[in-house]
């Protein structure tokens, strides 16, 4: 890239020299910064039988579900709730409806230990 | 004091010395704050998105691989932080349609000062897409280094050759009298 015009022209900047404190109030930050305790890890040692629960017992809701839905196809009532299941499956709100679940159950596991420690 | 420096104040930081983060500070306080005064063209702005890039420097220091210069990576930081900074808060800009109607006045007033030009071409500049405004700050930023630039974008330096081009070439296209009549004074 040969310089030209409108290199000069760019190459004209203006020189900002820094305020007088602008490196004691980045030192101030900075010790801010050092002196405030680390932030807490997350418990993951003390979550992980709870949250292996809760992922087996999603598991074993799905496959306790499956077979008894073939069951329950015999009545108007279960017609209408298999309908139902088979559109929330079409338009993919199943998954936002169990990521909601997921994140609110997350949520209040989270709150629940908070409110412990 | 020079960026020779660099490693050994790092080092002292990181084994819990905090006062030389003072000497990193010291050292690329100018660069970091006319980089951003680049982005933003408003002095007071430009050290508070410095002081935002030290912050987080001083936070990732120990991610710097050593395998590049510690200022190659400071910039890449600071990039990072000035993008979410004017993310937050965008520049206020003339309208892109606007350059044309500028570039008519300028080229027709009869003894346009240099001010009037590079102010011109500036704010051309800002108004140029954000992927080819950030490849032509950091080109002129670092003296027409491509590798420099390319380093602080994280980027390829192709992919920054490739996005300067286009840059220049957009800025000629929206400002055609004033940058011909640039080229046609040089030229006597």
């Amino acid at each position: 890239m040969k310089p030209d015009d409108l290199d000069r022209v760019l190459l004209r900047e203006t020189e900002i020299v820094p305020s007088s404190g602008f490196a004691r109030s980045v030192m101030a930050a900075v010790r801010r910064e050092a002196a405030a305790p680390p932030p807490i890890p997350f418990p993951w040692k003390r979550a992980l039988p709870g949250l292996t629960a809760f992922a087996v017992a999603i598991v074993l809701a799905f496959r306790e579900t499956a077979p008894s839905a073939s069951s329950l196809a015999q009545s108007h009532w279960a017609d209408g709730v298999l309908r139902m299941v088979g559109e929330v499956q079409a338009t993919g709100a199943g998954w936002a409806l169990l990521a909601m679940l997921m994140t609110g159950a997350g949520l209040k596991l989270t709150w629940e230990l908070k409110r412990r420690w | 004091m020079d960026a020779r420096e660099d490693p050994d104040d790092v080092d002292r930081v990181l084994a819990g010395d905090i006062s030389a983060f003072e000497r990193i500070v010291h050292r690329w306080q100018g660069p970091l704050i006319n980089l951003a005064y680049r982005f933003c063209r408003d002095r007071s702005r430009a050290e508070d998105m410095a002081q935002e890039a030290f912050l987080r420097v001083y936070r990732g220091l120990k991610n710097w691989r050593r395998d590049a210069a510690f200022s190659s990576w400071m910039f890449a930081v600071a990039m990072n932080t000035y993008r979410t900074e004017l993310k937050r808060m965008p520049e206020r800009l003339l309208p892109f349609e606007n350059f044309e109607v500028l570039d008519a006045v300028i080229a027709e007033s009869p003894a346009p000062n240099d001010g009037d030009r590079d102010r011109a071409v500036r704010r051309a500049v800002s108004a140029l897409p954000e992927k080819y405004k950030e490849a032509l700050v950091l080109f002129y930023f670092h003296e027409m280094d491509v590798t420099a630039a390319a380093k602080s974008l994280g980027l390829p330096e192709g992919t920054v050759k490739a996005r300067l081009s286009r840059g220049r070439k957009i800025l000629r296209e929206k400002l055609p009298r004033f940058l011909g009549e640039l080229r046609l004074e040089e030229a006597q």
